[in-house]
């Protein structure tokens, strides 16, 4: 096996948007050739994979060939050729199209659990993942441990759900176990809502079973025989792989009706999202699922008591149950021993941003920031100074520089005033401008707030509405103080998770980045960003009297004669930039 | 359930049942928490989070529509705190609002004004915006104005609940609305304009279509009263101002979720001042109907009755009150006649109607409707099918027993299509199958049922429920009844409001009946209220007595002009075996009077004297024990009238005379499309 020569191409969500397919199919085309064929006398298997990792860098290739894997990075279709004849066949690896150290680094200070498999397997095949040790839990719990003994395996694991709350997953299996049903439900939160975010997306791409796997065990513990994924449909890959992956799982008998002869039974059906931000809340989703309007609801009850149809339901997070087979082959301790305090295991994050590696990372809990900005995303990119880390995405709040340090978990988040969350983690520079990353994520609650309880209905617009304020220039003196009372009134007082958390990311920013805040209201964006605040006047020292900002202003702001400074009215400028960016000689100000 | 749990709220020692949440709990204590969304008896919704109040030892506030009571809590439902956030709530709500109550015809009801005066909200703290939506103001019975909605979802649920489900959700955030299907106008998305969403709905974005400029409503006097117009019997709130009728509104307590009346309830009346209203007496002058006065037209009626003796006859509407019943049967011995009877005789025996049982429909758990077919949309008996509908919603299983699928049928849990009789009798077989204790008399008497799947489901349902209810129409009430005799309580609901009263004060023939008296087997003939006869019968006489011109009316010797309903106190006892108070909320049209007045005075025309009937005589009356004893599993024959024939034709004049009419022109129309 290990002599085995194989390539893989990254068609994670990364990968595709590069050109993964048409690398794949390059390479297809080569391998077919007859001189390859011949010169290749064992031949070399061919794996579309999930994602890789280094998004950055995509399309990754790797190459495996007398058991050694070589990656190459920014591969493109005509590069194909090359790679084929002259390391597939040829044996001398082009050097300088493999990663870097920098790669490497990233790679190697990452700790993979649940993405261990991911970006190795063909996920299209059950084979591959039963090969990599597959369903092997699902086995060992089906024949010899009561639902009880897994519940307490995942108990001291210290798992802690993954979307985004935090939740104990052993607990809350217990607690939908312990209630008197007909009927349970365990239901599979595929909707993966935050903007920018594709953790679970990439997940499910790449290895669709291990999710399904976690579905069956977490069914078998707390005795549901049916289930769903919740998925966004803006996902057709990741769909179109679960649908396959639940074709083959029935198939092989590992669900459906006595599985593996077990005498347990369990079904899962997909149910496609609208794509609707709030539909990732456990009790809309479950209203979407029975084809009501999302629409959060109350508690009590909880989920677990009544849930979907009123049935007790779990609901957990894609990579909550990806990481369920991983916990019942390897050991709670296992487990537990990666993490820190009360943060178990590991977490995925989508590092995005102005990181140099952008991409999915898997870390230990309570690894430290810098760890992961320095070490594993390689710094800043052009290496310029970081500002703060957003982490939580709409629900999240900033880390600024100067906590570099802080471990990520939980708690150490928590107290910061962030979050975990479902593992959104952009990275922001000297020129990101702090009140307009809040205002971006406001505006992105604000319209997805389902419109059910006042204080997130109108509160959120309303704290939106003095964001543009003070982005634009009219902001007040009173309109921090105010912002701070609205934002902790709206989490106080709203219905749902989404409601409660939309002021985080204003909440934290403030926090951190008053002094910002302050600028603003005194008429001043200092990272350029807010394009109301900026003023823009022309150097009469180095103007030229080229007349290209004079053609290019559309708003007959520019005054000059040819040769001569130009000059611009104020109160034409609508504050477009165009002069700013067509001026060779830089003597247009932008302040 | 016993009052089982103490607790302490703002300092008071409340004592509530187990279950009881804390909103219910300090209401009970005369302790208003206040809240827009909350609908007292449906689930709550908590969206608009101002009843939350603090316990003591808790994390933060809750909110008292979703947390129930805990022995020994201490619950503070206005610390600053707390106003502070209701503040903050009212600020925001505000924000969104017109804010125009010098003119807004909900000012002084307006649940959002009340709040915000309370807690000195006078203006938003934030920018104030509009929505700019336009109102829907294509009916005349509701005026739809989103501009002014609140969210607080109180319509679409009461709309869903009773099964009507014509408003939902739309939108996002601030941009949410609540829409019907495609946002199309009312009448064309399958509304019945029963009204229960203007009920429901705390402030102006739902009102009836006439009410601006017609008064607000701390000025209108709110009496409490009863619907004459059909079996249902409905309660209801009458308001008027300056001796008019402004509006008609269900009659449940405010806030309640149980509220239900249809659209000919609380639109019908407009037909107290219709052009064919009565106003004066009338008689026949060479061929032609001639105001007269009281004396000359009460002399010619009182000669020709005393001619006609015991050929004389009186035939009614099951929908007057029990002291015009108890009147008219005092008038008729004096005429000296056994001749009297009802419109009930149609539909229904007076031994049935009497022997029909009490009911908690509220504590239902199992429903089952027996040759009934109630619809809101055509308003046959719709105050039964909304609750029926809500029953169900909340959880109580609902069994339609019917010759053939009726709109009902849709939120049954069971159906049992076919002989109705022979349904309830497989039904009961199943149930004793089941386990269901029953004498052997009973058990020998179904042994012979045929019991189809259906009806072994249904039996076991009825075997396991606590307290069943059957519903069933007059006919098929003693098969009914049988079912009664092993558990729960059966019901017959006839088609007009107050059947079981005149059957219990005994306005039932004792010589010829109303269907022999309608087709001219008599001298003379008295017709009181719109009976369903619109040709003359072969008569020398004719009096027709009622609050319109009807085509009967117009082919009468002497016409005599009677208050409706709502101008005339008294009595009458529903389906249910409830005795409700009519009071007369407004005076007579010019000079019609009360049916029983018009019979005392017609009584004193002819030399005798019937004396005011009293409360205490119309519950002596009533007092009757209603019996049940093992009766043939069989339909009664001969009753064969439909409900909705019955209901459609005793309130032509109503319909006619009011904005009623648009329904049938809107029914026409969608008929049409
Ligand atoms: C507005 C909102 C959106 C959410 N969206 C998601 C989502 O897209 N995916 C997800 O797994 N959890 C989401 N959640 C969290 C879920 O409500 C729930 O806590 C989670 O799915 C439970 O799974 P876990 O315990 O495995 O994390 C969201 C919560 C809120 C309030
Ligand atoms: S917090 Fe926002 S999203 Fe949640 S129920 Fe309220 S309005 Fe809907
Ligand atoms: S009038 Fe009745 S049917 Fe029409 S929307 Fe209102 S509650 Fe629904
Ligand atoms: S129309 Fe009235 S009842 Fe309906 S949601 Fe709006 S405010 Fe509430």
């Amino acid at each position: 096996m290990a002599k085995e020569t194989s390539i893989r191409v990254c068609m994670g969500p990364g990968g595709i948007a590069s050109g993964g397919e048409e690398v794949l199919r390059a390479f297809g085309r080569e391998l077919k050739k007859s001189n390859v064929k011949a010169a290749l006398k064992k031949g070399c298997s061919m794996h579309h994979v999930g994602c890789m990792g280094l998004c950055a860098r995509d399309v990754l290739v790797e190459v495996v060939l007398n058991g050694k894997t070589y990656t190459y990075q920014y591969v493109t279709p005509d590069m194909v050729s090359t790679i084929v004849s002259k390391h597939v066949v040829g044996g001398k690896p082009i050097k300088e199209w493999l990663v870097d150290d920098s790669y490497v680094n990233f790679i190697k200070k990452q700790t993979k659990v649940v993405l261990s498999d991911c970006g190795r397997i063909n996920p299209e095949s059950l084979d591959a993942y039963i090969a990599v040790g597959g369903y092997e839990a699902t086995r060992s719990v089906l024949k010899s441990k009561t639902p009880e003994d897994t519940i307490e395996i995942i108990k001291e694991s210290g798992l802690r759900g993954r979307g985004g709350a935090g939740f104990p997953t052993g607990r809350k299996w217990e607690f939908c176990r312990a209630v008197e049903s007909d009927r349970k439900y365990i239901i599979c939160n595929a909707d993966e809502g935050d903007p920018g975010a594709f953790m679970d997306r990439a997940l499910l791409e790449g290895n669709p079973h291990a999710v399904l796997e976690g579905m069956i065990i977490g069914a078998y513990a707390i005795g549901a025989d049916s289930g769903y994924v919740y998925i966004r449909a803006e996902y057709p890959l990741a769909v179109e792989r679960l649908r396959l992956a639940l074709k083959h799982a029935k198939k092989k008998k590992l669900l459906g009706r006595n599985i593996l002869g077990s005498g347990f039974n369990f079904d899962i059906k997909i149910k496609l999202g609208a794509g609707a931000f709030v539909c990732g809340e456990s009790t809309a989703l479950m209203y979407s699922i029975e084809g009501k309007r999302g629409m959060p609801r109350i508690t009590p009850p909880r989920s677990t008591e009544a849930g979907l149809w009123g049935k007790p339901t779990v609901l957990n997070n894609v990579e909550t149950l990806a990481n369920i087979p991983y916990i019942i082959r390897n050991g709670a301790n296992w487990f537990a021993s990666f993490g820190k305090g009360k943060s178990k295991g590991t977490k995925v994050f989508a590092l995005t941003g102005k990181i140099k590696n952008s991409g999915l990372i898997e870390v230990p809990m309570g690894i430290s920031l810098r760890k992961i900005v320095y070490d594993i995303g390689g710094g800043i990119e052009e290496d310029k100074k970081l500002k703060a880390v957003q982490t939580g995405g709409p629900s999240g709040g900033c880390i600024p520089a100067s906590m570099i340090d802080i471990n990520v978990d939980y708690e150490s988040l928590a107290k910061v005033g962030s979050i975990v969350g479902s593992g959104g983690m952009i990275v922001l520079d000297e020129d990101d401008c702090m009140v307009n990353v809040a205002k971006y994520f406001l505006q992105f609650t604000q319209s997805e707030s389902c419109g059910k309880c006042v204080p997130c209905r109108v509160g959120t617009k309303r704290l939106l509405e003095i964001m543009e304020r003070i982005t634009s220039g009219r902001g007040k003196t009173s309109d921090l103080a105010l912002l701070e009372k609205l934002g902790n009134d709206v989490k106080s007082a709203s219905l749902c998770g989404l409601g409660q958390a939309a002021p985080n990311p204003i909440l934290s920013t403030i926090k951190y980045f008053r002094e910002e805040y302050e600028v603003h209201i005194a008429g001043r964006c200092p990272s350029k960003v807010c394009k109301e605040l900026l003023t823009y006047s022309i150097i009469e020292e180095l103007c030229k009297g080229c007349c290209a900002c004079l053609r290019a202003c559309s708003s007959g702001a520019i005054t000059g004669e040819k040769k001569k400074p130009h000059r611009i009215d104020q109160s034409l400028c609508v504050k477009c930039g165009a002069c700013f960016e067509v001026c060779k000689f830089k003597s247009v100000d932008r302040e | 359930m016993s009052d089982n749990v103490k607790l302490t709220i703002d300092g008071k020692e409340v004592q509530v049942s187990e279950g009881t949440y804390i909103i219910d709990a300090a209401e009970a204590a005369g302790i208003h928490i206040p809240n827009l969304c909350y609908l007292k008896g449906m689930k709550a919704v908590g969206a608009c989070r101002l009843c939350l109040v603090e316990v003591e030892g808790g994390k933060g506030p809750v909110i008292a529509c979703n947390a129930k009571v805990k022995d020994g809590m201490v619950v503070s439902t206005n610390t600053e705190r707390i106003q502070e956030a209701r503040r903050f709530v009212i600020d925001l709500i505000v924000s969104m609002h017109p804010l125009d109550c010098m003119t807004c015809t909900k000012a002084g009801v307006c649940a959002l004004q009340k709040y915000a005066y309370d807690l000195e909200v006078a203006e938003s703290s934030f920018t104030r915006k509009q929505f700019g939506y336009e109102p829907d103001t294509a009916n005349s019975f509701i005026k739809r104005d989103p501009e002014y909605c609140i969210l607080c979802s109180k319509c679409v649920r009461v709309c869903k609940e009773q099964g009507t489900n014509v408003l939902e959700f739309m939108g996002r955030g601030v941009g949410a609305k609540v829409i019907t299907a495609d946002d199309k106008p009312l009448q064309e998305s399958g509304c019945t304009f029963c009204g229960s969403c203007v009920d429901a709905c705390p402030v102006n974005a739902l009102l009836d279509a006439d009410r601006w400029r017609k008064g607000r409503e701390w000025e209108y006097e709110n009496v409490k009263s009863a619907c004459l117009l059909c079996g249902n019997g409905c309660d209801i709130t009458v308001g008027t101002k300056d001796g008019k009728i402004q509006k008609i509104s269900a009659g449940q307590a405010e806030g309640s979720a149980e509220k239900y009346i249809c659209a000919y309830g609380r639109f019908g009346f407009d037909c107290i001042e219709a052009e064919t209203r009565l106003t004066a007496p009338m008689k026949k002058v060479s061929g032609k109907l001639k105001e007269t006065t009281w004396a000359d037209a009460l002399g010619i009626v009182a000669e020709n009755l005393k001619k006609a003796g015991k050929d004389a006859g009186f035939i009614s509407v099951a929908g007057i009150q029990n002291e015009d019943a108890l009147a008219l049967k005092a008038l008729a011995k004096i005429v000296k006649t056994k001749n009297y009877d009802t419109t009930m005789s149609l539909y229904a025996d007076a031994e049935t109607l009497v022997n029909s049982q009490a009911a908690d429909i509220d504590s239902a758990d199992l429903i089952i409707l027996a040759g009934l077919a109630p619809s809101q949309w055509e308003r046959v008996l719709p105050q039964l099918d909304a609750t029926v509908r809500r029953r169900a919603a909340r959880g109580a299983k609902l069994v339609v027993i019917n010759s053939s699928e009726a709109r009902i049928s849709e939120a049954a849990t069971i159906n049992l299509i076919g002989d109705e009789a022979a349904s309830l009798k497989a039904v009961l077989k199943a149930a004793i199958g089941k386990g269901l204790k029953a004498d052997k008399k009973l058990a020998d008497a179904v042994k012979d049922a045929t019991v189809t799947e259906e009806a072994e489901q249904a039996g076991e349902m009825f075997a396991g429920a606590a307290s069943p209810v059957i519903f069933a129409s007059p006919s098929l009430f003693d098969a009914a009844a049988n079912l009664s005799l092993a558990k729960g309580s059966a019901v017959a609901v006839p088609a007009e409001s107050n059947a079981k009263g005149v059957a219990l004060m005994g306005l039932t023939t004792g010589g010829t009946t109303y269907k022999e008296m309608a087709s001219g087997a008599l001298k003379a003939l008295y017709a009181v209220g719109e009976v369903p006869l619109s040709k003359r019968p072969k008569v020398d006489f004719l009096v027709v007595q009622n609050s319109h011109l009807t085509e009967l009316a117009g082919q009468a010797d002497v016409v005599l002009p009677s208050a409706t309903f709502l101008e005339s106190a008294g009595t009458m006892i529903d389906y249910l075996g409830r005795l409700k108070y009519l009071p007369k909320a407004i005076e007579p049209q010019g000079e019609a009077k009360a049916h029983k007045d018009i019979f005392i005075q017609l009584a004193k025309a002819m030399g005798g004297t019937i004396k005011k009937p009293t409360e205490a005589e119309v519950k002596k009356a009533a007092k009757v024990k209603a019996k049940t004893s093992l009766k043939p599993f069989e339909a009664k024959k001969g009753f064969d009238v439909s409900p909705g024939e019955i209901i459609e034709s005793v309130n032509a004049s109503v319909i006619s005379g009011s904005r009623l009419i648009m329904l049938k022109e809107m029914a026409a129309a969608t008929a049409g499309k």
